[in-house]
C-alpha cells in the first residue's frame, strides 16, 4: 500500500504545486512606500516609515498559503518636518525606547474582486494589539508584482498620543496607512 | 466721519485700518513670546495656529492698507516739525509698514520650511514659499526673531511720537487718528 501510494503522492506534488504553495516575493525598498497621512490642526500632512521589513508570501490562487508579515522600525518616521520628528519618537507617541517595532501579520484571505482582497491581520503599536480588516489589490504583471492598500486607524487605539494629546482637536485621531509596494519574485534556492 | 482720507484728517478707512493692525500686532507680538515659551502641548499647537492664522491677517491687511494710502490723500505733518523730526517721521512709517510685511512673511516662511501646513484659522490653506529645510527654517527663525525686536522698537519710536504730539506738542497729530475724534483742538497751522 505504501509503495503504491507514494509515487501517487509525487505525482501530485508536481501537479498540484501551484494550488498549495505561493510566491515568495521581494520588496523593492528603493521604490515601496509604507506612508501615512495625518492631520493637525486642521490640515493633512504626510509621512512614511523609511525602515521596515516586509515579508510576502502571496499567490492569488493560493490564499491559503499566503501571509504578510511586516516589521516596522517606528524610529524612522518621517514626516520632513525636524519638529514633527522629533516628538513623534517620545514616550507619548510612539516611544520607540520602549516599543522599537511596530508588527502586522496576516491571519487569512479573502478575494474580494478580481484583484482586490482582503486580509484578516493583527496590527502591533507600541504595546497594543488589534485585529484589522487589511483591504488591498494585488496586481502582479511577470515578474513583478504591486501591492497597494490603505488602511484607516485611529490613533489611539493604539495609545499613540498620551494625555493632553488624545484629544482630537489638535492632531486629528484618524490615520490613513498608504501601502505601496514594488515586488519582485523572489528567485528559488 | 468719512470713509476717505483728507490731507487734514484721516477718514475711517485708515484709522478702521490702523487700529484693526495695533491691535492685532500686540496680540501676535504676546501671543509669539508666550506660545514659545510654552511647554509642548495641544495648548502650544493652537496658539502656533492662531498666531499663523493672525499672521496671515496682518499680512493681508498691511497690503490692503497700502494700497489704500497710496489711493487717498495723506494728512499732512504739522508745519511746526523740525526737518529731521520730519524724517524721522516718515521714516519710523515707511520701515514700519516695510518690516509688517516682512514679519508675517518670514514667519510663512518658518512654517513651509518646517514643513507644517497652514490652514487660515482653518478656512483654506495657503501653499509653501519654500520646500522643507531645516538650515532655512533655522535662517527664517532668526530674522523673524530680528524683526520682532526692530518693530518693537519703531513701535516704542511710534508710539512715543504719538505721546508727545499730543500732551508735549498739544497738536492734533494723536488726536486725529483716535476712532472718535472728540478733540477739536485748534490745529496749529498745516503745512
Amino acid at each position: 500500500m505504501r509503495r503504491l501510494c507514494s509515487p501517487a503522492i509525487l505525482v501530485l506534488l508536481c501537479f498540484a504545486q501551484p494550488a498549495w504553495t505561493a510566491t515568495t516575493w521581494q520588496v523593492d525598498y528603493a521604490k515601496s512606500r509604507l506612508g501615512f497621512i495625518a492631520t493637525q490642526t486642521g490640515s493633512e500632512f504626510e509621512g512614511r516609515f523609511r525602515k521596515f521589513d516586509a515579508r510576502v508570501v502571496f499567490a492569488p490562487d493560493a490564499l491559503d498559503a499566503s501571509s504578510f508579515n511586516v516589521l516596522v522600525d517606528v524610529a524612522s518616521v518621517d514626516t520632513n518636518s525636524a519638529d514633527r520628528d522629533s516628538n513623534l519618537p517620545t514616550p507619548e507617541w510612539f516611544d520607540v525606547e520602549r516599543f522599537p517595532t511596530a508588527r502586522f501579520e496576516t491571519l487569512g484571505f479573502t478575494p474580494v474582486g478580481e484583484t482586490r482582497y482582503e486580509a484578516k491581520s493583527r496590527l502591533t503599536i507600541r504595546d497594543v494589539t488589534r485585529e484589522v480588516r487589511f483591504p488591498f489589490t494585488f496586481t502582479v504583471e511577470g515578474e513583478t508584482a504591486r501591492l497597494q492598500a490603505k488602511l484607516t486607524l485611529s490613533r489611539t487605539d493604539y495609545g499613540v498620543g498620551q494625555g493632553e494629546w488624545a484629544a482630537a482637536d489638535t492632531v486629528g485621531h484618524e490615520v490613513i496607512v498608504v501601502v505601496d509596494l514594488l515586488l519582485k519574485r523572489a528567485e528559488l534556492p | 466721519m468719512q470713509l476717505r482720507n483728507t490731507t487734514e484728517r484721516w477718514g475711517a478707512g485708515a484709522k478702521c485700518l490702523h487700529w484693526t493692525l495695533a491691535l492685532a500686532i500686540f496680540v501676535m507680538m504676546a501671543l509669539g513670546w508666550i506660545m514659545t515659551a510654552w511647554p509642548k502641548s495641544p495648548a502650544k499647537f493652537e496658539m502656533y495656529f492662531v498666531h499663523k492664522s493672525l499672521g496671515i491677517v496682518i499680512l493681508a491687511l498691511m497690503v490692503l492698507r497700502l494700497c489704500w494710502r497710496l489711493l487717498n490723500p495723506t494728512p499732512r505733518l504739522p508745519k511746526t516739525l523740525k526737518p529731521y523730526e520730519r524724517v524721522l517721521a516718515h521714516g519710523t512709517h515707511a520701515l514700519l509698514y516695510l518690516l509688517l510685511l516682512a514679519m508675517p512673511v518670514s514667519g510663512w516662511v518658518i512654517n513651509s520650511a518646517a514643513n507644517f501646513p497652514l490652514k487660515v484659522f482653518g478656512l483654506f490653506n495657503l501653499p509653501p514659499l519654500v520646500g522643507p529645510d531645516k538650515a532655512v527654517q533655522g535662517q527664517a527663525e532668526v530674522v523673524h526673531l530680528w524683526l520682532f525686536w526692530i518693530v518693537g522698537g519703531l513701535l516704542v519710536l511710534h508710539i512715543g511720537a504719538a505721546l508727545k504730539h499730543h500732551f508735549v506738542l498739544r497738536d492734533e497729530v494723536l488726536a486725529r487718528m483716535l476712532p472718535d475724534q472728540r478733540s477739536q483742538r485748534d490745529i496749529p497751522e498745516m503745512e
